[in-house]
């Protein structure tokens, strides 16, 4: 029953796999592989480089690793709450099924294609052990803990789908659970001590993988059999006092700072002439529409984990300021989209676009709104992160002496914000469902903002084939490479030319521009004629015609 | 008031409005029926601007509908049959969010909030959350929102469907308030008995096509040539009662059902005068001669009726 005649699990597969564009990503997911492979296969014998290949290993590693850990929420967060939205919830928790065969459908479903997606790039490894310098033994380790990943991953969205009661909110606090579980097995498992490595992968990460499982199974189950939130499918009212007073750790406080700055009180009087309805909205009703618990979540888990990074980054090596730096990009990266990439399409699912459609709103305005409404939460959230930052460049004279790079930081900073939410808000305008326009949104920033560092990595691997300066060129587009482009070490920066060489790219013959300055001269008017793109999608595809 | 010109509107193979043409007049509340998926919403919803047709032309109070949407969206006040509310905001919040968006000052907001609330009854929700209101709430909440800019037209599509027998009843009686305050209204139903007691004129639409448009005096006169004949005999004369009513060339039908019979005849009132002497002369006791009043129901099964079977 739970596995062969489950109908939760029939359906979804059937839905998901059985489109042609399940092979089509496929296809280009192997060729992408594959050509990463065709380019580092050595011409001749001769010229294997011992780490080639190796070199190849990680970021195929790494690269499923991320890929894991960002696809396995965006399927898995979603499929309780998309019940719960379909309002086909309760039909499904009123139904003969079991809470288990319920999970394991849902789990399942929301990550086979990952685990097809995952094993077909065995054979591709396979071709990277021929080339020598990697054991089998380590690519199955890599293989067990994508996979363990994948399920501790994708059980952990599952919990969150069931706590909350719109995708977006399940997605971002799944998100911030499982950073700081990704980023601690990349550190345990990419160690260079080989046997605590080993140990790590075999006896380590395992059974707290299995731990974990049995208890979100657990939980979940409960949750299932007796749901909470049946009745209204999620769709109480929130009364907001209630919620403070019993609220765990922080309480956000709509009259003082900084909260109100993200949320700004709700209006006791009618609205002056001249405000912008749709901003008003955003701001006062429907960002604590569904309870402030997520908010709280996202506040909580971003600061608890920012201490011990400022501790290590900050205060005991300043010269790795910009990993935390990295940090707080990530952060953004992961936050700033929930805010964006639904704000158009959420209007489409719940019915309310076509009143919105026939006022006199121009769909500039509209647009306009939507996206200051997301830019300003995610700026503020990821803004109070940078305390920290600022802190560290008070107290340590190291930094104190550098202080013109904190403004770097937090310039790039601001503008990563400004191109999250944009690129969310166009997503949402040329999609019809939010799911889409997240995954979209998602796979829009891997691809511009870790991509490239990724494609510097791999290409540095063909040794003295392409220049510093090139390669820097490519990576102009992530923050990540941006904010590692600003030089920290004083010592470092004056006398070793080599370095810093390949911190600048030469973008106009002659003039030598850092990454930093290029990233930060190119987003705003990039981020620009996105604006104008989505104004134009949504003004053609909604705003006129209405849709078809 | 409103004018629609041959509105045909495709999507692919599949026609979901064939060649419409109507014309509503001022002051009129014309209801719009038909089953589900005759294209009423598909017309509804073009000439609240948010459908580009295949082909065909809108006119609402004189603006185009595909050359001036923003004229006929600061005429029209439009309800969807299916819509949702926004989270987290109060009942005033609501209205003031749409009133603004319909761009009155705020000095006069106050005063139309208030005469809206006033006039749906919901005065006493005020300070409600919109997402904890009831359906039938709900429903008259978006109406609310509809009258906020006090358009002279009125486009309900579907204002009382889900709604209970009290609800229903109660909202029957704001489309006869609103009425009474001289807008036109388009309003479409599924069910014609709940839009007869006050529509001056009706349209029927199935399968895209519209069949029939006029006053329902109009349409039912047009349907006299499609009597129903109901015909009472006395001792065992039906099967003969009913061979005479066979070779009559008016009589299209004929079922008998123990000593009634049921005729569908086309013909006159001198026609059905004859034909009951033709009866009576071959000497058929009849009980009762007597032509069924069409209910409202009826006359919707006849004009669709060809097309449904």
């Amino acid at each position: 029953m739970i596995l062969r005649d489950n109908p939760v699990l029939i359906r979804e597969l059937l839905v998901n796999l059985r489109s042609p564009r399940a092979f089509l990503l496929q296809f280009v997911y192997v060729a992408f592989l594959g050509v990463m492979v065709y380019f580092a296969w050595p011409a001749t014998e001769g010229q294997v480089s011992s780490g080639a290949a190796q070199r190849l290993f990680d970021l195929f590693f790494l690269g499923q690793f991320f890929l894991v850990a960002l696809v396995a929420p965006t399927f898995a967060a979603g499929s309780i709450t998309g019940e719960k939205e379909r309002k086909t919830y309760e039909m499904l928790l009123a139904s003969p099924l079991t809470p288990t065969s319920i999970l394991v459908g849902k789990l399942l479903s929301s990550l086979t294609y990952l685990i097809i997606l995952i094993v077909s790039s065995l054979p591709l490894i396979i071709l990277c052990f021929l080339l020598g310098g990697i054991l089998l033994s380590e690519i199955a380790r890599a293989y067990l803990i994508l996979i363990l990943a994948a399920g501790t991953f994708g059980l952990l969205s599952l919990a969150c789908s069931s706590y909350f009661g719109r995708t977006s909110s399940a997605l971002v606090v799944s998100y911030l659970v499982i950073l700081p579980l990704a980023i601690l097995c990349v550190i345990l498992t990419r160690t260079n001590d080989t046997v605590l490595r080993d140990f790590v992968s075999i006896a380590v990460l395992p059974p707290w993988c299995l731990t974990i499982w049995a208890v979100v199974v657990i939980a979940l189950n409960r949750r299932l059999l007796r749901p909470p939130d049946v009745g209204s499918e999620g769709k109480e009212v929130v009364d907001e006092e209630q919620e403070m007073k019993y609220a765990i750790g922080v309480v956000i406080d709509r009259d003082l700072f900084p909260d109100k700055l993200f949320a700004p009180a709700k209006r006791t009087d009618l609205m002056p002439d001249g405000t912008n309805p749709v901003l008003d909205k955003e701001l006062r009703s429907e960002i604590f529409s569904q309870g402030t618990l997520m908010l709280r979540v996202v506040i909580q888990v971003s600061m608890i984990l920012s201490i011990p990074l400022m501790a290590v980054l900050l205060f005991l090596r300043p010269e790795n300021a910009a990993y935390y730096v990295s940090y707080v990009l990530t952060f953004n990266m992961l936050v700033g989209p929930v805010f964006s990439a639904g704000s158009i399409t959420q209007e489409r699912e719940r019915q309310t676009l076509n009143l919105l459609l026939t006022t006199l709103l121009r769909p500039g305005k509209i647009v306009f709104a939507k996206l200051i409404a997301a830019l300003r939460v995610s700026t503020v959230l990821t803004f109070l992160l940078t305390e920290q930052l600022f802190l560290a460049y008070i107290l340590i004279p190291e930094l104190r002496d550098r202080w013109w790079t904190l403004i770097i930081y937090l310039a790039i900073i601001a503008t990563t914000c400004l191109a999250t939410s944009t690129i969310g808000l166009f997503c949402s305008a040329i999609s019809r469902k939010t799911s889409v326009a997240m995954i979209l949104t998602y796979m829009t920033l891997l691809f511009l903002f870790v991509g490239p560092v990724g494609l510097r990595w791999y290409l540095q691997g063909f040794a003295g084939g392409i220049s510093e300066d090139r390669l820097s060129a490519f990576t102009v587009t992530s923050p990540f490479s941006s904010a590692f482009s600003i030089p920290m070490k004083s010592s470092q920066y004056s006398t070793n030319e080599q370095t810093t060489g390949s911190l600048v790219m030469r973008l106009i013959p002659g003039i030598n521009l850092p990454v930093w300055a290029v990233f930060l001269l190119g987003y705003p008017p990039f981020c620009l004629i996105l604006f104008g793109c989505t104004y134009v999608a949504f003004r053609y595809r909604w705003w006129r015609a209405g849709g078809t | 008031m409103i004018e629609v010109t041959h509105f045909t509107k495709r999507y692919g193979d599949f026609v979901a409005v064939d060649d419409l043409t109507l014309s509503i007049g001022a002051g009129e509340v014309f209801g719009f029926i038909g089953p589900n998926g005759a294209g009423k919403s598909t017309t509804i919803r073009f000439l609240a601007t948010l459908l580009r047709p295949t082909s065909g032309e809108g006119k609402v109070a004189g603006k185009s509908v595909t050359k001036d949407p923003m004229g006929v969206r600061r005429v029209i006040g439009y309800m969807p049959d299916d819509f949702g509310v926004y989270d987290g905001m109060k009942v005033w919040e609501f209205l003031d969010f749409f009133a603004v968006a319909y761009e009155i000052p705020r000095t006069y907001r106050k005063k139309i909030i208030g005469q809206v609330l006033e006039l749906l009854d919901l005065t006493h929700k005020r300070d409600d959350y919109v997402n904890g209101l009831s359906k039938g709430m709900k429903q008259r909440l978006c109406l609310a929102k509809t009258l906020v800019h006090d358009p002279p037209v009125l486009i309900l599509d579907e204002p009382a469907s889900g709604l209970d027998p009290r609800a229903r009843l109660e909202m029957k009686a704001l489309l006869n308030e609103l009425r009474g305050m001289g807008k036109t209204i388009l309003v479409s139903s599924h069910i014609l008995s709940e839009l007869a007691d006050f529509c001056t004129s009706i349209g029927v639409i199935e399968r895209g096509k519209l069949l029939a448009a006029g006053s329902i005096a109009d349409i039912t006169r047009q349907l006299r040539q499609h009597r129903v004949l109901k015909v009472r005999v006395i001792d065992d004369s039906a099967e003969r009662a009913a061979s005479i009513l066979r070779d009559e060339e008016n009589v299209k039908t004929v079922e008998v059902f123990d000593q009634t019979l049921t005729a569908e005849f086309h013909g006159h009132e001198d026609d059905l005068a004859r034909l009951l002497g033709r009866l009576i002369s071959a000497g058929i006791g009849v009980h009762s001669f007597s032509e069924d009043d069409l209910s409202l129901e009826e006359v919707f099964m006849m004009i669709t009726k060809g097309i449904v079977n």
